[in-house]
């Protein structure tokens, strides 16, 4: 290797490894977590067996007898030394601890009527029936709902409940009852059945489009245009102010169009005069909620077409402008006959780069109207955020939002792939002129 | 000290940029690498410097085979046709940059660099930045940038391409002066013939990644190779009529031309004429027109379209000697004349 | 037309576009220093109570000086962090003879595309298993990585402004490339450094999602997750205090924004997320 090379790798040593560590790495989980039903209830490193009511309606619905199921799930009596110590706990009597013990060791009984019958039975029976009842419930023994850490101890205490198991039945039993996250492609299932997938797909498409087509590139072009027109001071005036959205922290960004269309704000207090009842114009209807979504990301990314646009049209030759005022032509005719045709990559590029950031970008639309009313602006990136990462109901579904992330990243991966063809990477590496 | 390549090839991915090249320069020689754009002559300069790998072949310097060697420890002074001069630096900082990297003592690079200022008269100069300087000065201290570590050899690529005229014709004189003195061995590539004649011991013209011919200026000139080496030496160009050999001679239009070389009858050839060889005159006369008549001041400039289908030019002292449209029967000295066969080659 | 007219009539449309921008810029200065009867916006006393947050805490939140030493610390460890490995990175990828080159900036060009959110999801795993999570140094790893490919982008862009000449000259001078690199060519490129470093410190203040998923606790909470929590609860909208909090928030990006305006347009314009 060349003494350069070397030192490349050196140069380039940490960002590879925080890129491997911080992109890659998380990359490949995520596509890893679409495979899996991780949630917050099953934990992320792992978990224990359990058999629930859940697991028990899983395991009936995976077709094992309804009596096999009923008979796992049923409780029994037992007399061993577990349950003698956790009786001598509660506070039963010694002689009959000492009776059950010496005389009834093993024995189990498959019903509470049969161990109370069998408690009173007993020479030192219990006192009275409060103490009864209370010497009953330490020798209940059931395996529902009981956490076992491995399954072998669960195994051990399927065994234990006297229900025969064939190996198949045993493996079922033992599936359904794990708690922990399980391998699966039940998530890609959903997502193909979910009529919601196609909402939601069309609703990305509408952003996408609306916000470039009216800001990203058509209001930057106005904006490039007029201030290019405009003397140099003014010009670069309304410039930077357009940059000031870009600039400024998102959340206070947004919270500002919050309080401008809530029904306390300004539109509401501006309008009230002239009969308008006031309301949250944000999140009355889903036209409005679109209509300020366009808005809030379209005036943050009509900064980068503008500044784009205006230098190359001041990369513009000025004997074109020259020549076309020469011939007559109207400020609105230069626009259309010099202007544009020099615009055209420019805007193919900031279209082809704004459409997969747009398509990324879930922040405004969160601190918006996340998502709302309804599900009515629920774009794509900002459903994998709030299924893996924002649930309401406290139960973040990781798996299931690892998956609409993993689609997003095939579709962003696809487009920038044919983005670099289209922009001609292959000039963008040219080759080192020392050689060594 | 002497240079020399032998073999030297050079690819960029699957062009052949140089291929098979042979060349000595004699130790404190000044040779020019002359040739159009593309020619591989700037490639073959960052061979010798280190910056280009060789692919083929091997290079020497003073006996030493640098073939492998990196360009930090060649010695070797480049100077650039941007001078690449480091902008953030003084003068002074720029010019002791390599005596910095060598580890030189303070003291001592600031006596050697003060005596290069003093060659190159630059010493009012030294605490300006680049961009403070203008491009003659800034190509001073380049060059002595380049000289100030005593380098075996000096290389200078396109030095003179970004001066206006009149500074170039100083810097050509200045340059040689300063590599004369220092009797530094030097590689000059440049696409100016006038630069190349005027400033070296030798020229080797290129075309194509190949070294077509080798020799002195005066010699080049007169007796060229071919026609691509005839067409680069000489403004205004040299200009060739048809011609076929015959019994005694050439035959050009209807005139016999004397000619002592031989060719196989009828073969389609072609003799050059200079414009200084050509004007109302010569012995050889042929019919034509004059087409075009500019004054460059001390002489006139004419083109003749002949009646046999060609354009010659003629350089003449003094006032004008025919006008536009006039006909004449303009002559040339065939004894001056340069003949050429089908391919190019001079005969 | 005269240039006269046609000037105004231009600043008049874009004004009228700019409107709702300039509102909201005005009102947040005007409503964080006065208050006004329900109902109405014309403020009717001046008063600095929504400024309270900086000489009591607010119930709930952590003190204000603590969010802000946090945001300073974030915003300033990802600029230094993005600054020290884009500068190196992007010059082996614009300069060196690497092999893989056109791999590995086809990948930087390709992560530039990739949604933070997809990665998101699985960094907040990874933390919570690293036991990084709701930790500041964390974040600050996160943040600087999913800036390093728009930073090495960025400096490579740089890197190809300086003439190859400056680097030819500097190897024949004797230097070695790391040599070249240092004294030569990092020089060259220190308006580039300045303009990825302001703008990665504006970005760092600015960030919200990542500390807001990363880390919450109050004692690692930065200005934007604050912020965020000022009403995030629906039902007690307080936008004088939110405004006033917002305005102290935005004031360093304010200053450098105002002072490097046009340093930070060229970054801006080479394109940025959003």
């Amino acid at each position: 290797m060349s003494s350069s090379a070397r030192l490349g790798l050196l140069m380039l040593a940490p960002a590879a490894i925080v890129v491997a560590l911080l992109f890659v790495a998380p990359a490949i989980l995520t596509g890893v977590f679409s495979f899996t039903s991780m949630t917050t209830a099953t934990g992320i490193t792992g978990g224990a067996w359990q058999l629930t009511s859940e697991a028990m309606g899983r395991l009936r619905s995976a077709g094992l007898a309804a009596a096999t199921v009923d008979a796992l799930a049923a409780e029994h009596y037992r007399i061993d030394e577990t349950t003698l110590a956790t009786a001598a706990d509660a506070g039963v009597a010694a002689a009959t601890i000492e009776e059950l013990r010496t005389r009834h060791g093993g024995e189990t009984f498959d019903n509470r009527r049969d161990f109370e019958r069998f408690l009173k039975g007993l020479a030192a029976k219990p006192a009275n029936v409060a103490a009864l009842k209370a010497a009953v419930p330490p020798f209940r023994v059931s395996i529902v709902n009981v956490r076992y850490e491995t399954a072998a101890a669960f195994d051990a205490a399927v065994a234990g409940s006297g229900v025969a198991l064939d190996a198949a039945a045993r493996d079922l039993v033992g599936r359904e009852a794990y708690t922990g996250w399980r391998w699966t492609t039940a998530n890609y299932g959903r997502l193909a059945a979910s009529p919601e997938t196609l909402a939601r797909l069309g609703r990305t498409l509408l952003y996408v489009a609306s916000t470039i087509l009216f800001f990203n590139v058509g209001f930057a072009l106005v904006l490039a245009i007029a201030t290019y027109y405009l003397p140099k001071g003014p010009g670069a005036a309304v410039r930077a102010f357009w940059l000031i959205p870009r600039v400024m922290p998102v959340v206070l960004y947004v919270m500002l169009w919050k309080w401008l269309a809530w029904d306390g704000g300004f539109l509401s207090t501006v309008l009230a005069p002239l009969g308008v009842a006031p309301r949250n114009w944000l999140l009355d209807s889903p036209v409005n909620a679109w209509i300020f979504i366009v808005l809030i990301n379209g005036f943050i990314g009509a900064s980068m077409g503008m500044i784009i646009f205006s230098s190359a049209i001041r990369a513009i030759p000025q004997p074109l402008f020259y020549a076309s005022a020469v011939d007559g032509a109207s400020t609105l005719q230069q626009v259309r006959h010099v202007i544009l045709p020099q615009l055209r990559w420019p805007i193919l590029f900031v279209t082809s780069y704004q459409t997969l950031s747009l398509l990324a970008s879930f922040q405004e639309i969160l601190l918006a109207t996340d998502g709302g009313p309804g599900s009515s602006t629920e774009v794509w990136a900002l459903a994998a955020y709030n299924t893996a990462l924002n649930s309401y109901t406290g139960n973040l579904q990781y798996g299931m939002g690892a998956t609409l992330a993993v689609v997003l990243v095939v579709v962003g991966i696809l487009v920038s792939l044919a983005y670099l063809r289209l922009f001609n990477f292959a000039a963008l590496v040219e080759r080192p002129r020392i050689e060594q | 000290m002497r240079i020399e390549l032998q073999h030297f090839s050079k690819r960029f991915g699957d062009t052949v940029v140089v291929s098979d090249m042979n060349l000595v320069v004699e130790e404190g020689e000044m040779i020019a690498l002359l040739g159009p754009s593309g020619c591989g002559k700037t490639t073959t300069l960052f061979a010798i410097s280190g910056v280009h790998r060789v692919d083929e072949g091997r290079i020497t310097i003073g006996g030493r085979d640098v073939t492998r060697l990196p360009a930090q420890k060649r010695n070797v002074g480049v100077v650039f046709q941007s001078y690449a001069l480091y902008p953030h630096m003084t003068a002074r900082r720029n010019i002791g940059f390599p005596l910095a990297i060598r580890g030189m003592e303070r003291r001592a690079a600031d006596r050697a660099i003060d005596e290069m200022a003093e060659l190159l008269e630059i010493r009012p100069l030294l605490e300006r930045r680049p961009g403070e300087l203008s491009g003659g000065q800034q190509q001073r201290v380049a060059l002595a940038r380049a000289l100030v570590r005593r380098p075996d050899v000096l290389l200078l690529d396109e030095p003179l391409a970004n001066l206006d005229a009149r500074l170039r014709l100083d810097m050509r004189g200045e340059i040689r002066r300063i590599q004369r003195e220092t009797h530094t061995t030097a590689i000059l590539v440049t696409h100016d013939q006038v630069e190349a004649m005027s400033m070296c011991d030798r020229i080797a013209i290129m075309d194509r990644g190949r070294v077509v011919q080798i020799a002195a200026p005066a010699e080049m000139y007169e007796r060229p190779a071919s026609r691509f080496v005839a067409s680069f030496l000489g403004s205004p160009p040299i200009a060739y009529l048809p011609a076929a050999a015959t019994e005694g001679g050439l035959r050009v239009g209807d005139a016999l031309v004397p000619w002592a070389g031989t060719a196989p009858r009828d073969t389609p050839l072609s003799i050059g004429v200079r414009p200084e060889d050509f004007g109302p005159d010569g012995p050889i006369r042929l019919a034509g027109t004059v087409a075009a008549v500019e004054s460059h001041g001390r002489e006139m400039l004419y083109a003749v379209d002949l009646a046999l289908g060609a354009r010659l030019r003629a350089i003449q002292p003094g006032i004008a000697r025919a006008r536009i449209g006039e006909a004449v029967a303009w002559g040339f000295d065939p004894a001056r004349m340069l003949v050429f066969d089908g391919e190019g080659r001079r005969l | 037309m005269p240039n006269r007219l046609r000037s105004l009539m231009i600043l008049g449309l874009i004004g009228i576009a700019s409107l709702p921008l300039i509102v909201m810029l005005a009102f947040l200065v005007i409503d964080s220093f006065s208050a006004s009867p329900p109902g109405t916006l014309i403020p009717d006393r001046f008063t600095l109570e929504h400024w309270r947050f900086l000489w009591q805490t607010l119930p709930g939140r952590p003190s204000i000086w603590t969010a802000t030493a946090n945001t300073f610390l974030f915003a300033g460890a990802t600029g230094t962090l993005l600054v020290a490995i884009s500068s190196t990175a992007g010059y082996a990828l614009a300069r060196l003879d690497l092999p893989f080159r056109a791999f590995f900036l086809g990948g930087v060009l390709v992560m530039h595309a990739f949604p933070t959110v997809t990665l998101i999801i699985a960094i907040f795993l990874v933390l919570q298993v690293t036991g990084l999570y709701n930790t500041l140094a964390g974040v600050v790893l996160v943040k600087t990585a999913l800036n390093l490919p728009l930073g090495i982008w960025l400096m490579k862009g740089f890197y190809d402004t300086v003439p190859w000449e400056i680097e030819i000259a500097g190897v024949q001078d004797g230097a070695s490339r790391f040599t070249v690199w240092r004294k030569l060519v990092l020089p060259q490129v220190r308006p580039g450094l300045a303009a990825l470093g302001l703008f990665s410190v504006i970005d760092g203040w600015n960030e919200f999602i990542l500390p807001q998923v990363l880390a919450p606790r109050s004692d690692v909470q930065v200005l934007s997750v604050y912020l965020a929590g000022l009403i995030s609860d629906d039902s007690r909208f307080d936008f004088h205090l939110f405004k006033a909090v917002g305005l102290f928030y935005v004031l360093p990006v304010t200053l450098i924004y105002m002072i490097f305006q046009n340093r930070l347009m060229s970054i801006y314009g080479g394109g940025t997320k959003g």
